[in-house]
């Protein structure tokens, strides 16, 4: 019996080309039908010899198996296709909203996300204070006329006590300093007031609030921090500069400007070792520990960061500023 | 401080350009900005000795490593005490005070056109040349001086604080009540001035001024300090007062003074008198420069730290010990403590010179709430909300429409905005407001949250507490272009609200039906983890939303401090090797029972083998009585040690039935 070589391979090549179903059980009658090559030939066999028989029924029968297999395969990678209307994947997706943080939470969560592994404890402190926390334990004595630099909101308490919108989160300091135990790392997000508002000034703001109180701290380490933060921010290579300037509890203070972008020195935070009177207000030994402090407005940081021009626009919930970030 | 560079430059002596003037002064602490031909001075409170042309001087001097040198010119000039002229002298409140009086003055004329400029420069008002002298000699060498028409002075003066409160006609005809903590100069007649702020109208110069008193005092700030607030007043006199005022200069400016006045007027007479010349006592600061080398960073020698100590006017006194001391000019009003004396050293040295050390780090941090929050902050992040800020000001009605009547607001004394004195009681009232203004700007769905603190009152305190809330607003039925309708009502809020708080794996969550609240409608529920209440959720009641927002919203409030993020040891259960089986139960039920209620009985009645009950779908109306509802409910079994024959399922779903029976009378739906 004579068997085409190339039969297994003219299937394959035809399945190929086929469309549907019914093209599929057309081409299959052809090869594995009654009338088909294989299935015919099983009817020749009775007229073979012996020998011949055995032989001729076992090719077959390989022949058989192999035509099945391939129609098997075939017929499924069909349906799989026929199964399954084509879409126009191109159209739109359903309607969906897109969140985001805040730009100015997310510009406190980078500073915060610097200082985080070198151990800074996170504090968010009171924004409803007492004269105390805000100025007298941080060395502004009462009528010194450091406390006008601070345009300050009062409450109507209805008592003795003097209540305030603190006008810096310095006041943490204190609460951390005679709470927790020393060596203190601490960092101090939050909301501050003044009684101002402009394109560059808005009665509320948000300030991070940073101390270290150790022993063996000096000023290298305060200088040491502050460059290494704000290239960490801007992630490049900063010019920096330390001018000595004046806050209440800090001695020496100092002002950090940087070079940023095509502008001269752009002021962007405050920094100062902790001054001895508010160490030794919080009971903590000045000849063994000594501090620094540093705090920086972060819309001022955002401003800079992402060139916004009016402060106002981060308050103003207009989704079209907002999606941009 | 405004002074004009051409007149500064001059008076330095020196050919620096504006610009890198402005940068010398910016470097020691003095920052600067350059307007025009002006450089304008941030002097910070603690250096009232810089507020002047001679303080300028000074630190220009240092800078360039000398000895400060007087370049002025004066008259010389003999004080004499006398009783008649300046009386009694609070000394409290007064160090000292100077009187020249000088007569008979003709052909007063207006001072040179330089003078001139350079007091409209500094923005001090043109208003009589002997007055514009007054006010010249104050900024050349920073001492205030007033000037009295001494024709309309009844002598001697005394100095001192009213006993009550007092009117007072000051310069300009304003008449203010002189508070008894404000020090006066009076005469014979009464107040006419309050020290250190303001002069009187009857004793004020006038084209007629014959004979004139010139005042220069020494006031000490503390008694000075917040009085010309009191009268609606900021004066440089007061200024300068409040910062402290050199105590040794008041009888060397009227020597100035009178050197310039024979530029600009001729008179008969003076006289100089001084009232009190109580000197105050030098004060002293010891050093140790191992202790200040540690605290900068630096190896300073004992010299170079004397060296930059007496170029700023300190004088290095005699010691017994290793420690250095130096006595404190009287201008400085500031040094007080060792550390003082450093920022000077280091200011002299330059900050940007000091050596950088690598970041240290802290001990072990330990875990704070801080994590809470921002988790939640950024599951709602990731569900689609944008985060807003907003100023915490708001209206007393904004507050009234959203907290209930045992909330009371917190209040400023001083509020920016007269109609909004309160600090709000919710995050809610600015979240309708962005919805308000963003609808207008044509969106038309908004998922928002913010973060922050809340305040009211709590007897004569002040409470504040953190909240995150989030409102979710779709302005017009959101369809996709093939007409899919995307619906959003209060069981997908529970299901935002549950998922994220499931995630954080708040324990023991349980909501319960809360119809009292401000802000929501009756569809709302108290959120509680355990028996603390950590949140609320539910349908914006449309009257606390102030017309801001037409349509109907869903919000939450969850209080992040209450939710604890501990991590607790787990309890792990086995897990089951064994297959589970579900059955499916419709019943009957009467309408007044709520879903929670059946929840409940099914749960707390240990049916065995039930590992979960659900509710696959709620029927009403065709074949359902009248105030009845049907509800499919989906029961799962499993055991952990073998698999459940038919037998033990059934008789589980007959103690379901069982219960549902007797509690509320439910009825198989056949």
């Amino acid at each position: 019996m004579q068997i085409p070589q190339d039969l297994i391979e003219t299937a394959a090549l035809k399945l190929k080309s086929v469309q549907s179903e019914a093209e599929f059980f057309q081409l299959r009658s052809q090869y594995l039908g009654k009338k088909s090559f294989v299935l015919s030939s099983f009817a020749q066999l009775k007229s073979l010899d012996a020998n011949s028989k055995v032989a001729a029924a076992k090719e077959l029968n390989i022949l058989k198996g192999k035509l099945n297999k391939l129609f098997e395969a075939a017929i499924k990678e069909i349906q799989a296709k026929t199964d399954v209307s084509l879409l126009d994947v191109t159209l739109p997706a359903d309607p969906y909203l897109v969140g985001a943080e805040h730009p100015i939470a997310e510009i406190s969560q980078r500073v915060i996300n610097y200082f985080l592994p070198l151990n800074y404890q996170v504090f968010s402190g009171n924004e409803i204070e007492t004269d105390f926390f805000n100025f007298e334990a941080l060395n502004f004595p009462e009528n010194h006329p450091a406390r006008q630099m601070h345009d300050t909101f009062y409450l109507n308490a209805g008592s003795k006590s003097e209540y305030l919108l603190r006008t810096h989160t310095s006041n943490s300091q204190i609460h951390a300093m005679l709470r927790e135990p020393l060596p203190l790392y601490m960092l101090s997000p939050g909301r501050v007031y003044r009684c101002d508002s402009d394109t560059t000034h808005l009665p509320m703001f948000t300030q991070i609030e940073g101390l270290v109180v150790d022993e063996d701290i000096n000023f290298g380490d305060l200088k040491g921090i502050i460059i290494n933060f704000l290239e960490y921010f801007f992630n490049e290579k900063m010019e920096v500069r330390f001018r000595p300037s004046y806050f209440p509890f800090t001695e020496p203070s100092a002002e950090v400007d940087i070079k940023f972008g095509n502008n001269g020195w752009l002021e962007v935070l405050g920094c100062g070792m902790v001054h001895p009177n508010v160490l030794k207000g919080c009971n903590i030994d000045t000849q063994k520990y000594r501090g620094f402090a540093f705090g920086m407005g972060i819309e001022r940081l955002a401003m800079l960061y992402y060139g916004v021009e009016d402060i106002r626009d981060f308050y103003s919930s207009n989704l079209d500023f907002l999606n941009q970030f | 401080m405004k002074v004009q560079y051409s007149f500064l430059k001059n008076f330095l002596s020196t050919d620096l350009s504006q610009a890198k003037l402005a940068d010398v002064f910016t470097k020691v602490g003095f920052e600067c900005e350059c307007e025009g031909s002006i450089i304008d001075f941030d002097i910070t409170p603690n250096r009232g000795d810089v507020l002047s042309l001679r303080g300028l001087q000074r630190e220009f001097q240092a800078q360039q490593s000398k000895v400060f040198k007087d370049t002025l010119h004066y008259k010389t000039l003999t004080f004499k005490k006398d009783k008649t002229i300046i009386n009694k002298i609070d000394k409290s409140g007064c160090g000292n005070y100077q009187l020249m009086l000088v007569q008979g003055l003709t052909s007063v004329r207006a001072l040179d056109s330089k003078k001139r400029n350079f007091l409209s420069a500094a923005g001090v008002s043109l208003i009589h040349p002997l007055v514009d002298l007054g006010n010249y000699v104050m900024l050349e060498m920073g001492t205030p001086m007033h000037v009295f028409d001494s024709d309309h002075l009844e002598l001697p003066l005394n100095i001192l604080f009213p006993i009550s409160k007092t009117p007072f006609q000051a310069i300009g005809g304003d008449t203010k009540i002189v508070e008894p903590s404000s020090l006066t100069i009076q005469d014979q007649k009464g107040i006419q001035a309050i020290a250190g702020i303001i002069g009187g109208h009857e004793t004020s110069v006038s084209k007629s001024t014959k004979s004139i008193a010139v005042e220069a005092a020494f006031f000490n700030p503390d008694k000075i300090a917040n009085q010309a607030r009191k009268y609606g007043l900021a004066t440089d006199a007061s200024h300068r007062f409040e910062r402290g005022v050199d105590p040794e200069l008041q009888q060397r400016a009227l020597a100035r003074f009178l050197c310039l006045l024979k530029e600009i007027a001729q008179y008969d007479s003076i006289g100089c008198y001084e009232g009190s010349s109580a000197k105050l006592k030098p004060r002293a600061i010891s050093l140790s420069v191992e202790r200040f080398n540690n605290f900068s960073g630096l190896l300073l020698s004992p010299k170079k730290i004397k060296l930059s100590l007496e170029t700023l006017g300190f004088t290095s006194m005699p010691t017994k010990t290793a420690h250095l001391k130096f006595q404190v000019p009287s201008h400085r009003f500031d040094m007080e403590l060792e550390e003082d004396l450093y920022e000077e050293i280091l200011r002299c040295y330059g900050y940007d010179n000091i050596p950088i050390n690598p970041p240290k780090s802290g001990p072990v941090a330990r875990a704070t709430d801080y994590s809470a929050s921002e988790k939640f902050k950024g599951g709602l992040v990731f569900g689609g909300f944008q985060e807003l800020m907003h100023m915490p000001f708001v209206s007393t009605e904004t507050f009234n429409a959203l907290n209930s009547n045992d909330w009371s607001p917190a209040e400023l004394s001083n509020p920016i905005n007269e109609n909004e004195p309160l600090m709000r009681g919710s995050l809610f009232g600015s979240l309708f407001s962005a919805i308000n203004l963003n609808v207008k700007k044509g969106y038309s769905a908004m998922k928002f949250f913010e973060h922050g603190n809340v305040f009211h009152k709590v007897k004569n305190d002040f409470a504040q507490e953190s909240h995150i809330s989030g409102l979710i607003y779709f302005h017009e039925s959101q369809k996709t272009w093939s007409d899919k309708s995307l619906q959003y009502d209060f069981y997908s809020l529970k299901a935002e609200v549950l998922r994220l708080l499931e995630t954080l794996r708040v324990k023991s969550i349980k909501l319960a039906p809360n119809a009292s609240s401000t802000t929501f409608t009756i569809n709302a529920m108290d959120i509680f983890a355990g028996k603390k209440k950590i949140g609320m959720l539910g349908e914006i009641n449309p009257t606390a939303t102030q017309k801001l927002i037409k349509n109907p919203a869903f919000g939450f409030e969850i209080y992040p401090e209450k939710i604890s993020t501990k991590p607790s040891t787990l309890k792990l259960k086995p897990v089951s090797k064994f297959p589970s089986s579900s059955r499916d139960l419709n019943i009957l039920i009467t309408q007044s029972y709520s879903y929670a209620e059946i929840e409940t009985v099914l749960l707390n009645n240990k049916i065995q083998f039930l590992h979960s009950l659900g509710l696959v779908n709620t029927f009403e109306g065709k074949g359902i009585p009248n105030g009845s509802i049907s509800m499919t409910l989906r029961f799962m079994f499993q055991s952990p040690v073998k698999s459940l024959k038919e037998s033990e399922i059934n008789t589980s779903m007959d103690k379901a039935f069982h219960l549902l029976n007797k509690a509320f009378k439910a009825k198989i739906r056949s």
